[in-house]
């Protein structure tokens, strides 16, 4: 009788119907009505709920959890744990994390501890849906604690054992591998999953996560048909929001967090996706209503404050992220995310020692975590690197090669600061501090947390971070260029107070290093122009996307090129002026249509238009040439069969069109190095000087051929070009200590003592097997150069090292005759 | 040479396995052997050169690397040469083993540092410098250490069994004035070990790998007074006082250059100047003397 009351009692408040579907078995009744939740058929799958009685107390749970009804669903919970209804653990552990997700993480404990302990004692007889919900027990209790991390996937592989066909442990099983960041063993379970069941949405969901998680192109894809299979599963709106957002789609952004409130209006990440679009849009009022919503679901919401900085970060607004983080931090203390975010940005905005403080939090918080732990273990190497102060910059490079990069990038650095000075009328605040890794795992750490970045340098404003040439193989890029093209991000991103969006600051940054020097910058690849003829390159208000979710493996190298064109046809067409006032108007709040309205007076559609022309104008010529690419393969056409002749009988005349047709063109079987070989087969040293020249001015990271240039022109007797060859291989292949003795002794027979005693202090930097030596050429060379004290000083020095040294001494001698004079 | 004896040397390439090795270790033992002959003066007949092919380079290979064709040849060492004499051994191929089985492989069966231990016992009395080059080489040194004996080995223990390169810089060190560390004209056995030791650490960070071969040596001390390189010295007395001279000038500054850290550095720049100046002037004065140009 007691009891009797109590379930009506029960069942009165949570407005379960106690009759109705009484002939249908309840288990039955229970898979219906999650399957109705998974296809997000909510309101079906809560009514056939209601409909099913006190047997179906746990699915009704669940299902208003997913429709944000926290509190109804924890009372529903509630009963289900107090009447011993079926699922009555699955209930505890829904308590467990409700608890958990209100802000109040001591029940959440006590919940699961309760759980833990009855699964501890003995678990060993439960069933598959029993044991999973003793490892979700683990989940709750398990922040930042390996042994209970690995309670959980015990608990979780125990219920696969117990029920090979289940998939809610396997499901949860790659959740857990996820929030630990091990993305192989996500991936493996999500496919047990879907082996299972193949079209489940919170396995699909989970692929999508492992593909974001390792920056694949395809994970946007695969959020798409988890939300196919079911329209109403929050996360992957979240998520899809997020790759709208990064992508600077601001519009899809909001659409795709808005869609996840429409069902769940507690999703604490959906309002952090939606703030954070609101706040870069410049809506401060749309971004005050999402983060008091977040404060109305718990009150420390500090993970909205963590997804905020995060989501800010990656729109390059480092400055806005760690004040988010920071606020994140101020809720709560212990947040390991926010201390992440926010130690992560500090570290990017140059404080090196709050950050490292910060990210040590957080590790300890978060042990798991790759990013931190990859961080910390760089910043350890970091502490051991030389700084060296270099005008308005600050280089910091291992020990070992600092002093060497120095040599050429201080100089370099300075040179671009001042030209871009000029162009952009904007001078950003000095020191400029550029970081240089040895190996580009460690770039790529400091940059993303993991290693496997493609780039070569990233610019986070007044930080530049990028391979020092020792970080790749000789020949594989130019890490000049790479300097210049990050520090024209520190003017942009400054002029633009870091809203300018990424086409523009990567556009720009390609078209200043083509301004550098001859052949600097990106070049246009045959598939390039096979894909405009296709016209299958991105159009102008999708161009973002190239960067941060290219469809095809060279769409970041067509995007980066795509940017610097229409850069320069905006400059040619509305003047310097104009580009200069786009960054304003970035600045200013305004977004891009407003922007091409007031600066342009265009609108993006038009612009794109007209921007089309530009291309098939600019090249007309190797458009005639090349066939219609498809994206897969090589390009194909006319002009590709004249490079491939250019091996055969016929090659100079082939090779010779080619190069008409495309003269810009130095990719693989470039006309030009294929001409200077076939003018040095026939002894015609001129031509294949002048061939190889071509071809130099148009490849930026071309070591064969300028060398192969340097030693032609030698041979010529045109020093003054053979040493302008050898300086672009300075850029090239800067370790190669024969390059500087050949420059040293170049540019003291042009009498070029500066050069010469760069180049003789370079190979001293370089530390070479004979080291006495090289510093006593390079005395001899100061001496020469005119700066006797300081050859005196060199010479002394080698001398107090080698007392005995023969050469030095006369040179010691020979330096004291002269006193004030050089010794030219 | 450190002293008045002979330099005698035996050169000893072992079982390669792979083309590429062949190439390696003739190349490091044949710009040993020319050093020898033409930069240290060292008789034809007081070179050895043993490899797995001496067909390979019939000019200057003379006999089949079998443990048989080691053990005559250092049978002919202890035969030819006197007390006083330095005997250099360059051994360079792959090892195994450990402790006293320590091997060097050859073929046909290997030598052990316990059979190298057992050739070098009849050479008391000469100064002898073994340098193993091979992988996995370390044990060699606490095997065959000894009186009058330098030994060199590229690994520092038999686990390092990964392929080396010190022997090529070892090489090159006692063979080039790179290796002159001092640059007072001659390369002793310890420049050259801390040569090579500097340009394999070298070669794997350039590399970006890890260094898998740590290179030891055994007597320091007598190594670094075992010298190659040096010019004969002169007899003419005028000349042998400039010398002596100069020879107290560098007293001078080594002792100065001991008092650095406790000087006031204005004033030791000062004296090390002056005592430098004076080196140099009478280096000129020596070359003036041998009809050199200062």
């Amino acid at each position: 009788m007691n009891s009797t009351i109590r379930v009506i009692g029960l069942a009165a408040l949570i407005g379960l119907a106690c009759a109705g579907s009484a002939q249908e078995d309840p288990a039955a009744l229970r898979r219906r009505v999650r399957a109705l939740a998974e296809s997000g058929k909510l309101a079906e799958a809560e009514a056939a709920a209601r409909a099913g009685g006190a047997a179906l107390a746990v699915p009704l749970g669940e299902v208003l959890v997913l429709r944000g009804r926290v509190a109804a669903a924890e009372s529903t919970f509630e009963v289900a744990v107090a009447s011993n209804a079926p699922e009555r653990r699955t209930a505890e552990a829904a308590l467990a994390e409700l608890a958990e997700r209100r802000g109040d993480p001591a029940a959440a404990r006590r919940r699961a501890d309760v759980l833990v302990s009855a699964y501890e004692r003995d678990g060993t007889g439960w069933p598959s849906a029993d044991r999973t919900a003793a490892g979700r027990a683990y989940v709750v209790l398990a922040e930042g604690n390996a042994e209970l991390n690995r309670a959980a996937l015990r608990a979780f592989d125990a219920a696969v054992a117990a029920d090979s066909g289940a998939v809610e442990p396997r499901i949860r099983l790659g959740d857990l591998f996820l929030a630990t960041y091990n993305a192989p063993d996500a991936k493996a379970s999500y496919t047990d999953a879907l082996r299972l069941a193949p079209k489940q949405p919170r396995a699909l969901l989970g692929m999508a996560n492992v593909l974001t998680f390792e920056g694949s192109g395809e994970a946007i894809g695969a959020v798409r048909r988890s939300l196919a299979a079911n329209p109403a599963l929050v996360p992957a709106e979240v998520l899809l929001a997020r790759h709208h957002l990064d992508a600077e789609h601001y519009d899809s952004a909001a659409a795709a967090a808005s869609r996840a409130l429409a069902v769940d209006s507690t999703a604490t990440e959906a309002w952090a996706m939606l703030g954070a679009t609101a706040w870069l849009r410049e809506d401060t009022t749309g971004y005050g209503r999402a983060r008091a919503a977040a404060l109305r679901v718990q009150p420390r919401p500090a993970g909205f404050f963590a997804a905020v900085a995060e989501a800010v970060a990656r729109h390059r607004r480092y400055a806005e992220a760690e004040r988010f983080a920071s606020e994140g931090v101020a809720l709560d203390s212990n947040h390991a995310a926010a201390l992440g975010a926010l130690g992560i940005n500090e570290l990017r905005r140059g404080n090196i020692a709050g950050g490292r403080a910060h990210l040590e939090r957080a590790f300890a918080r978060d042990p798991f975590h790759v990013w931190y732990k990859n961080t910390l273990d760089l910043l350890d190497q970091l502490a051991g690197f030389r700084t060296i102060m270099w005008g308005r910059f600050q280089i910091v490079a291992a020990p070992a090669e600092a002093e060497f990069l120095a040599l050429y990038l201080g100089p370099l650095l300075e040179e671009a600061y001042d030209s871009l000075a000029a162009r952009y009328e904007y001078r950003p605040p000095a020191p400029i501090r550029v970081e240089l890794y040895r190996r580009h795992a460690d770039f790529s750490v400091r940059t993303v947390g993991l290693a496997g970045l493609g780039a070569l340098g990233v610019s986070f404003g007044t930080v530049l971070v990028m391979d020092a040439p020792s970080a790749r193989d000789p020949g594989s890029f130019n890490w000049g260029t790479t300097a210049w093209h990050e520090l024209t991000h520190t003017f942009t991103l400054g002029l633009s107070a870091h809203r300018v969006p990424r086409w523009l600051s990567e556009g720009l940054s390609v078209l200043e290093e083509r301004r550098a020097r001859p052949g600097w910058g990106a070049d246009p690849a045959l598939e390039f122009i096979g894909s405009l003829k296709a016209r299958t390159l991105l159009p102008v208000s999708r161009l973002n996307d190239g960067f941060v979710r290219p469809s095809h493996p060279g769409e970041i190298g067509f995007s980066y090129y795509q940017a610097s064109l229409l850069c320069e046809m905006i400059e040619k067409e509305w003047g310097r002026p104009a580009l200069l006032a786009l960054l304003r108007g970035y600045r200013d709040g305004l977004d891009t249509p407003a922007v091409f309205a007031r600066v342009l007076q265009i609108t993006p559609d038009a612009l794109a238009t007209r921007f089309d022309g530009y291309l098939r104008v600019r090249f007309a010529a190797p458009l005639a040439g090349i066939a219609p690419w498809d994206g897969k393969g090589p390009a194909t056409g006319e002009l590709v069969d004249l490079l491939e002749q250019g091996r055969g009988p016929n090659a100079r005349a082939a090779l010779e069109k080619a190069e008409a047709i495309f003269p810009l063109y130095a990719g693989p079987a470039a006309p030009a190095l294929g001409l200077a070989r076939l003018a040095r087969e026939r002894g015609d040293t001129r031509a294949a000087v002048a061939a190889l020249a071509r071809h130099n001015t148009l490849d930026e990271s071309a070591l064969t051929s300028n060398l192969e240039e340097a030693a032609l022109r030698e041979e010529l007797g045109d020093m003054p070009g053979a040493r302008a060859a050898l300086e672009r291989l300075l850029w090239i292949a800067p370790y190669e200590a024969t390059l500087h003795l050949r420059l040293a002794a170049m540019a003291e027979q042009l009498g070029e003592y500066p050069l010469a005693v760069r180049e003789r202090r370079a190979v001293v930097a370089l530390g070479p097997s004979d080291l006495l030596e090289a510093r006593y050429q390079l005395a001899r060379t100061l001496g020469r150069a005119g700066h006797t004290a300081a050859a005196r000083r060199e010479i002394l020095s080698v001398l107090e090292a080698a007392p005995s040294f023969e050469k030095a001494q006369a040179l010691l001698l020979e330096l004291r005759k002269q006193p004030d004079g050089g010794m030219r | 040479m450190n002293a008045a004896g002979a330099i005698l040397l035996l050169l000893v390439t072992g079982l390669s396995g792979e083309p590429r090795f062949v190439t390696a270790f003739h190349s490091t033992a044949a710009v040993m052997y020319d050093a020898a002959r033409t930069m240290w003066g060292v008789a034809d007949s007081s070179v050895t050169y043993l490899a797995e092919d001496p067909a390979h380079d019939a000019a200057r290979i003379t006999g089949r690397s079998t443990r048989e064709g080691i053990a005559a040849a250092f049978a002919e060492l202890a035969r030819r040469s006197e007390t006083g004499d330095v005997i250099v051994v360059l051994l360079l191929g792959h090892g195994s083993g450990q402790g006293n089985d320590s091997r060097l492989s050859l073929p046909g069966p290997d030598a052990t540092a316990a059979d190298f231990a057992g050739w070098l016992a009849p050479l008391a009395g000469r100064t002898v410098v073994l340098v193993n080059g091979a992988s996995g080489s370390g044990d060699f040194v606490a095997a065959l250490s000894g009186t009058d004996r330098v030994v060199v080995t590229a690994t520092k223990n038999a686990a390092q069994r990964n392929e080396t390169v010190f022997a090529e810089h070892f090489v090159r060190g006692l063979t080039s004035e790179a290796g002159d560390g001092n640059k007072d004209g001659r390369v002793t056995v310890l420049e050259a070990f801390g040569f090579a030791r500097r340009e394999v650490q070298k070669a794997y960070e350039t590399k970006n790998n890890l260094v898998t071969e740590h290179a030891q040596i055994g007597d320091s001390a007598l190594a670094g007074t075992i010298a190659f390189g040096t010019a004969p010295a002169s007899k003419d007395p005028r000349i042998v006082a400039l010398v002596a001279a100069r020879r107290v000038l560098e007293q001078q500054v080594e002792v100065l250059r001991r008092k650095k850290g406790t000087m006031d550095s204005g004033l030791y720049e000062r004296e090390l100047e002056r005592l430098l100046v004076e080196l140099a002037e009478k280096t000129a004065e020596i070359r003036a003397a041998e009809g050199r140009r200062p």
